[in-house]
């Protein structure tokens, strides 16, 4: 039985990150309109999720945990004509955020689909555990 | 007191694997979108063999424990699955990750219907013996 909790520590500590990534990805897609704020300042910047693996010694497994959270990026942020926004510079152009909706609906689907994994698992195990005591009954 | 019966003992001993590899799959299915993470899993164990040790009454039943790293492993000890990097996937995505979420789930899904099996075998086995010693199973 040592295993299967500890198959259900690993699959919770999935459901974490999974879970951080989908806070980060709203985020994302609730700034996604947030402009440079004055001339020359930078727009709101995409986070990006990165995972890690990490031993637990007290288990002895490997559990997954978020790595970093990072919005470095070196591509050019896209621009948009609003000469009365109060970001706009000289020629009437404001710095928009490098968020594309379309690509975080994406990456929120594939961070649905593995908690929904990791749910599934712990599922399986607190089944198995309830059919190991359930010798006891019959 | 059913550990001494040997169908019990390999019964149990396949559980424990089935336990153990019940928890590298879900290391798997955690770990599917870490970067450079590679599916692991059990080496399979030949429950047969061990079921025939066992029943022909080669083996001893009492074990010796190893408490420190330089203590001989018993060799009456049943064998256990080694964890071992799959060699074998599908496909592996630009960041390095070779977990299928498809694939690990079927496989936990056979994993917990083997344990399925085992338990209600285990029960089976239990409840003749209690129709054995003259009550109703």
């Amino acid at each position: 039985m040592d295993n299967l909790f500890g198959s259900m520590t690993i699959s919770a500590y999935g459901m974490r990150a999974q879970s951080e990534r989908i806070r980060m990805i709203s985020e994302n897609v609730a700034n996604s309109e947030s402009a440079a704020g004055a001339p020359g300042e930078d727009p709101y910047k995409r986070k990006r999720i990165t995972f890690k693996n990490e031993l637990d010694r007290q288990y002895g497994i490997d559990l997954v945990k978020v790595d970093k959270i990072t919005d470095k990026t070196n591509k050019p942020f896209p621009v948009k004509f609003m000469p009365d926004h109060p970001g706009a510079d000289a020629k009437g152009y404001v710095t928009m955020p490098n968020v594309n909706p379309i690509i975080e609906m994406a990456d929120f689907r594939e961070a649905q689909r593995s908690y929904e994994a990791n749910l599934g698992m712990i599922e399986q195990s607190r089944g198995m555990m309830q059919r190991t005591i359930d010798i006891l009954r019959s | 007191m059913t550990q001494d019966i040997a169908i019990f003992k390999a019964i149990s001993a396949k559980m424990g694997y089935l336990d153990a590899r019940h928890k590298v799959l879900a290391q798997n299915i955690a770990n599917a979108d870490t970067p450079d993470y590679r599916a692991k899993d059990l080496t399979k164990v030949d429950f047969g063999s061990v079921l025939k040790d066992i029943t022909s009454g080669e083996r001893l039943h009492v074990n010796l424990n190893t408490t420190q790293n330089g203590h001989i492993p018993d060799p009456n000890n049943i064998e256990e699955g080694e964890v071992k990097k799959r060699k074998m996937t599908y496909e592996v995505a630009p960041a390095g990750n070779a977990v299928i979420l498809e694939e690990e789930i079927i496989k936990a899904n056979q994993n917990t219907m083997d344990y399925n099996t085992m338990t209600n075998l285990y029960t089976k086995h239990l409840s003749m013996m209690r129709t054995a010693i003259g009550r109703q199973g």
